[in-house]
């Protein structure tokens, strides 16, 4: 009968297993890199597009749906000084640097942490800018807690998001207790505030404005911040012109004091905070 | 026979009241439970606000978010239920090579989660086949008739690479649902209609088009209304790609305001609102299906 579906089974197979191949082959012929710097690029282009990721105060909605905030500020600088226009493209704080490598923006300008690991996989500029580690703790959970120490057990469990800094702070410096990663800065607080962990460690200040926010669930157990980090601008591995260019302009505008008058505008300061809701 | 309506007997209400009763405790609970401080009145200004600028009503973040969410669920539907008229008419033909190609398709997709593929399209397919529709020229696109409809009806085209990425993968995803679906379908339809037609001297395309589609369409409707609305609701897994869809812009506001469950409840009442219209849609289009017959 001309209607049955008699299962090639072979061809099937076959045809399935060179989609399969040709969708990990292609990839690596077309990332080979064309040559052309990044710099170069943008300006060609005419636009910088710039990937970045939530994370208050450093990039955030506005009530009107605008981006605000102390990298949004930064990064609007830098295409001025480029003589281009910005191109925000908000992206998953965990996804930030794969989307970068296979060009889905040309910079990341996000508070991003210089660290080791994430410098073999892409080029960072000199620090802009640093931060710090801290962190709130649940006051069910851990009413009497009180230095680092006291959350480095084994049954402490501290949530942080997943792919920041945070995380890597808490295996370094809380190596005993227990982590757990959530997509959003949001979540890892709010399960704090419910009491299901012992802690968030995010960066600061955003602990020390969540506990103000939830006086009865948060506190803060630690004094001061318990890491410096340094942060910068990532692009692509083996472009030197944009490093170059990049490093020289965080030179010139750190000079004129401009880094240092935003930052206490949206880290020292909470006027920004009506335009939020 | 002709049906009577049911009836709500006294056994119904007390069951209905029950299940109230238990969900309105289920609400109280996790409200006490959480300590949770809540927030609604900050909601209404995410869905509707009035510009200082202009003096008129535009969407907010949310509704912005919406719209996103109803075109790409619109364009992949489509897409998706031409690929799986295609797929499926070619799954259930008489050519050995044709019915491969269409087994090939939906075995490959079918049995890989949803989520891994729109990363992998993303990721590397979408770079090879972006490129080749030129859809990254229009980045730079000017004004114009042609801008206005793409940013009315389908995205800003500054975004339109990474939406047409979204988009494609998940009509690619869902097509293959709806091949099955079509296949089915058209297999269900009896042996002697085929006959029939084909005495009648239509081609293969004819009996399909005039006598086998227009039965099989009836039966395939209540699992296609289901993966139409699958398809709106596995939108929201383009989110991983930050396309600026609903979930995503939820997540977006979750971060900056760290309203959890306002926002949450509010992105899954909207969600609830369309995919219920679309069912609703559905059912109406097989009420007149079925009073045509």
């Amino acid at each position: 009968m001309s209607l049955s579906t008699k299962p090639a089974t072979f061809f099937t197979t076959a045809v399935v297993a060179l989609v399969l191949a040709c969708a990990t082959i292609i990839p690596q012929v077309y990332a080979a890199p064309n040559g052309e710097s990044t710099v170069e690029q943008v300006m060609k282009n005419g636009v910088l597009r710039v990937g970045m990721s939530t994370f208050v105060p450093w990039a955030m909605k506005d009530k009107t749906g605008k981006l605000m905030g102390f990298e949004i500020d930064v990064a609007t600088r830098l295409a001025k000084d480029m003589g281009v226009k910005v191109q925000f493209i908000p992206t998953k704080w965990s996804g930030i640097i794969p989307a970068l490598l296979t060009g889905k923006f040309d910079i990341i300008i996000g508070g991003m942490g210089i660290l080791p690991s994430r410098n073999l996989k892409v080029n960072f500029s000199i620090p802009y800018d640093y931060t710090g580690m801290s962190m709130a703790a649940s006051t069910t959970l851990a009413k009497d807690f009180s230095g680092l120490e006291a959350f480095n057990q084994k049954d402490v469990v501290l949530s942080a998001r997943l792919g920041s800094t945070g995380v890597a702070a808490i295996k370094k410096y809380l190596p005993n207790a227990s982590i757990r990663m959530f997509d959003d800065e949001a979540q890892a607080f709010q399960e704090a505030i419910n009491g299901r962990v012992h802690g968030v460690v995010s960066s600061a200040p955003t602990p020390a404005f969540q506990a103000i926010k939830h006086p009865t669930k948060l506190f803060l157990p630690l004094k001061e911040n318990f890491t410096r980090e340094p942060i910068g601008f990532a692009v692509k591995k083996g472009d030197f012109d944009t490093i170059n260019f990049l490093n020289n302009w965080i030179t010139y505008v750190t000079s004129e004091g401009w880094f240092k008058e935003r930052k206490s505008f949206w880290f020292e300061t909470r006027d920004w905070e009506d335009r939020l809701n | 026979m002709i049906q009577q309506p049911p009836r709500l007997k006294l056994f119904d209400l007390l069951i209905f009241a029950l299940v109230a009763a238990g969900l309105a405790w289920l609400m109280g609970a996790i409200t006490a439970q959480s300590h949770y401080n809540w927030q609604w009145e900050v909601i209404p200004q995410y869905l509707l606000r009035l510009d200082d600028a202009t003096q008129k009503w535009v969407p907010g973040m949310i509704l912005t978010g919406l719209f996103i969410t109803l075109r790409i669920s619109f364009w992949a539907t489509l897409s998706a239920l031409v690929i799986g008229t295609i797929m499926g008419a070619m799954k259930s033909g008489r050519s050995h090579y044709l019915k491969m190609v269409a087994t090939a398709y939906v075995e490959t997709i079918r049995n890989i989660p949803v989520i891994v593929w729109i990363f992998i399209f993303y990721y590397f397919l979408g770079d090879i086949i972006v490129p080749l529709t030129g859809l990254d020229r229009a980045v730079n696109m000017n004004e114009g008739l042609l801008r206005q409809f793409l940013t009315t009806f389908v995205s800003d085209p500054s975004l339109l690479p990474v939406f047409f990425s979204a988009t494609a993968s998940l009509a690619l995803y869902e097509g293959a649902y709806f091949t099955e679906i079509i296949r089915a379908g058209i297999e269900s339809i009896e042996k002697g209609q085929w006959e029939a037609s084909s005495s009648l001297g239509f081609t293969r395309f004819q009996q399909l088009r005039h006598v086998i589609l227009p039965q099989a369409l009836r039966r395939m409707l209540p699992p296609m209304a289901g993966q139409i609305i699958s398809t709106i609701k596995d939108s929201s897994i383009v989110s991983v790609i930050s396309i600026q869809e609903l979930t995503f812009q939820g997540m977006e506001l979750m971060s900056a305001t760290f309203l959890t469950f306002e926002v949450w409840l509010t992105i899954l009442a909207l969600y609830f609102i369309v995919c219920f219209c679309c069912s609703m849609g559905v059912a109406a289009v097989e009420r007149r299906l079925t009073q045509n017959m």
